[in-house]
């Protein structure tokens, strides 16, 4: 894992995203939601690309799932 | 513009802040000086609104009340805070970071979003201020940054959002002098009579290329004395010892890894 503030875990469910990175986005203007997915995103853009190109884009399918309520 | 009465701030029950005072006028430039410890940075965290901190007193902005705000209303309302530890988002670039941030303050703000071609005009003008590269808009934020290269994208940050206040924490640490002359250079254009600057150091030398208008002592969690430039000449030569006193220096050495 090379972002050792974020936890991502099987099934895709996202936990912890760090706290300085919202904090930061948040005083950058943004909602915590929209930082939230930004940061999640942004990190799993990272992870795709180490992986073979067939499984990027299934990947990068299955990232458009709706983080919504995934704050807190 | 901006008003601080009486803030305290403590973490975990440990006070950091004990009862600060500050008035800063529109088109001032304010710098806060202090020794380690002294609860600068909480300072800057405080009025930007980070979570964690037991907070007390009144913070009012062009008449808003700050403390009542999250940290993206604060944002929407003109503050903007350049990191002393900026932080990295990989997999994010630069110019999308920018973009969001800039039209996430006008949408609050009841404003039209900027579209990619006047967004890259805004990026374009801004990173001329702080002699950055067309490179680093496609760059992840922060990701990879040199020190210097961390601080002037504070600096280039600010200038796309053109804050009513900025807050500036130790944007000069780490800096070599020729990164120093840049980001000084960058922040003195953003200089104006509708933005007020909250300069926070630890060294006068920041002070030689951004001349400050007011120069604030900030010990042991509150401000011991204000003065004009002179003040932060006088601190060069004399440092901080006369402005600690015993009790306060004991207090201030333990709490220097706490408000960090």
């Amino acid at each position: 894992m090379k972002n050792a503030s974020a936890q991502v875990e099987h099934e895709a469910s996202t936990s912890t995203v760090g706290e300085d990175q919202l904090y930061y986005c948040r005083q950058r203007g943004m909602t915590e939601e929209d930082a939230m997915s930004m940061i999640v995103n942004g990190f799993c853009r990272e992870v795709f690309n180490e992986l073979p190109m067939e499984f990027a884009v299934e990947a990068q399918r299955l990232l458009s799932v709706s983080l919504e309520g995934s704050v807190g | 513009m901006l008003q601080v009465e009486n803030l305290t701030a403590s973490i975990g029950g440990t006070p950091i802040l004990k009862g600060l005072d500050l008035s800063v006028g529109s088109g001032e430039v304010h710098a806060i000086m202090g020794p380690n410890g002294s609860g600068k940075s909480t300072f800057a965290h405080a009025l930007a609104g980070r979570e964690g901190y037991e907070i007390g007193g009144t913070i009012t902005l062009d008449g808003q009340d700050l403390l009542d705000m999250e940290p993206e209303a604060r944002a929407a309302a003109g503050l903007f805070l350049g990191f002393q530890y900026p932080v990295e988002i990989p997999g994010v670039n630069n110019m999308y970071f920018l973009r969001t941030a800039l039209n996430s303050v006008r949408k609050t703000r009841g404003e039209d979003e900027v579209g990619a071609r006047d967004f890259l005009a805004i990026a374009h003008e801004a990173m001329a201020l702080v002699e950055m590269k067309e490179d680093f808009l496609y760059r992840a934020v922060n990701a990879g940054f040199s020190g210097g290269e961390k601080k002037r994208n504070e600096i280039l940050q600010m200038a796309v959002m053109q804050p009513r206040l900025a807050v500036l924490d130790e944007t000069d640490s780490g800096l070599d002098i020729d990164a120093l002359r840049v980001i000084a250079s960058g922040v003195n254009s953003l200089r104006g009579p509708d933005r007020s600057m909250i300069v926070i150091t630890h060294y006068q030398r920041l002070l030689d290329y951004i001349e400050p208008d007011f120069v604030h002592v900030l010990v042991n969690g509150k401000i011991v004395k204000s003065g004009d430039r002179t003040l932060a000449l006088q601190l060069e030569a004399e440092g901080y010892a006369d402005f600690v006193g015993e009790e306060q220096g004991a207090a201030s050495t333990s709490l220097s890894g706490a408000v960090s």
